[in-house]
């Protein structure tokens, strides 16, 4: 007795193949996209990203050039994010330097200049660059480093690769020792305790500890590191986190009941005893009050 | 035997269906990508901003753990990669002077400094 079964077979045959095809091309061997834009970096590698802009901005005060770099990270308001990230790093205990930076650029953005006194030791020993030849292109390259590393197969490591460095010998500048530096806001004197007055503004949702940094010519400083300390806590900002609020402006929410102390992490006086007041409106209203404190050079 | 044979012909043409739905129609997509990922265009300026932050700080091991990012052999061949590419695309002589700067620190750092980096 023959058995009918029908051409169903072709049917199993190509749903298994289609299932084995998928799961290869998915699993197995997937589509790697090995020239990605920096917008397709993960989180975590586009703070990296950012951080580098940042470092070079501090390094060489070329705004144009940093914008240029924020976008291509695709970030809906750079420097938000660029502020968000300089807290999140202060949080996080990350170089003094990476935080400074991160605010700088924060600020520069969105004041579309960049602070007159940021760049007090860098700008000096920083040679002017060519904004047009070095900004990255969004346009695919004519030809990529990987075509060149193509023509020339046997160079494995870099030192096997002398044309790529020998190439620019003649235009090495003359090697100069540089006295090891510290990326501070401001040089010159140390910020000293200008005014400490307390606040009775219902406009102030919280109570907080408002902090203001000005430079001998009353100028705000930026990236200022502030340390708030109570009896087992403590806490950091940096100053002009929230440029729309002034570029040497920082502030801290005061929890009633508790004494806080501030200083400048670089040292200097210290404000004791700040705790908030309970005010008063004149229709009886009770409020918190706060606590302004302006740290200046003299 | 025809029946295997169109069994078999019919798994095949299934599995083409597959690989061109997953390489082509729909292929998996990469958000989270590396900077070792990087267009060469894009790791040559990543290259020239590290160099740009060493020369104010000249902070090699900064330099260094930056460029590792890129996952090249060794942080000296991402300065090589980007320098060929920074040639070819016509970067300015300062630009190139900075990856030239940061190249012969490195050079002249220990040879630990370069083999710490995978």
């Amino acid at each position: 007795m023959k058995e009918e079964r029908g051409p169903w077979y072709l049917f199993t045959g190509l749903m298994l193949g289609a299932v084995l095809g998928l799961v290869y091309a998915w699993f197995y061997a997937p589509v790697k996209y090995m020239d990605v834009s920096p917008a397709s970096l993960s989180e975590a590698n586009k703070d990296q990203y950012r951080a580098v802009i940042s470092a070079a901005f501090a390094a060489n005060g070329d705004l144009p050039r940093a914008r240029a770099r924020l976008n291509l990270l695709n970030d809906p308001d750079p420097a938000r994010v660029l502020a968000v990230q300089a807290q999140r790093a202060l949080a996080e205990g990350h170089p003094e330097q990476e935080v400074y930076a991160l605010g700088l650029l924060a600020v520069s953005l969105s004041e579309g200049e960049a602070p007159p006194n940021a760049f007090p030791i860098f700008a000096s020993s920083t040679p002017s660059l060519v904004v047009e030849t070095a900004t990255p292109s969004p346009e695919p390259p004519t030809a990529t480093a990987e075509e060149q590393l193509a023509a020339n197969p046997g160079a494995g490591t870099a030192t096997q690769r002398p044309s790529a460095t020998s190439m620019l010998r003649p235009m090495t500048p003359t090697p100069t020792q540089l006295p090891t530096r510290t990326a501070t806001p401001t040089p010159g004197s140390a910020f000293v305790l200008a005014e400490r007055t307390a606040l009775c503004e219902i406009t102030l949702s919280d109570p907080l500890i408002i902090i203001n940094t000005l430079d001998a010519a009353d100028q705000p400083v930026p990236g200022v590191e502030v340390i708030v300390s109570w009896s087992g806590g403590e806490d950091r900002l940096v100053t002009g986190l929230k440029p729309e609020l002034g570029l040497g402006y920082g502030d801290f929410h005061m929890t009633p009941g508790t004494s806080y102390s501030v200083h400048l992490a670089e040292g200097g006086e210290m404000a004791q005893g700040l705790v908030s007041n309970e005010c008063e409106t004149r229709s009886g209203n009770r409020f918190w009050g706060s606590w302004s404190l302006t740290f200046s050079q003299p | 035997m025809t029946r295997w044979f169109f069994f078999l012909l019919s798994i095949a043409i299934g599995a083409a269906a597959g690989l061109y739905y997953g390489w082509v129609v729909n292929p998996v997509k990469y958000l989270e990508a590396s900077p070792g990922s990087l267009r060469a265009d894009y790791k040559a300026d990543f290259v020239l901003m590290t160099a740009e932050a060493y020369r104010a700080d000249e902070n090699l091991d900064l330099a260094v753990q930056r460029l590792s990012l890129l996952n090249d052999a060794s942080p000296a061949e991402s300065i090589a990669l980007a320098t060929v590419f920074a040639v070819k695309a016509g970067y300015g002589e300062a630009d190139l002077a900075l990856m030239q700067n940061l190249a012969d620190a490195l050079h002249s750092a220990s040879p630990t400094q370069e083999s710490s980096t995978p």
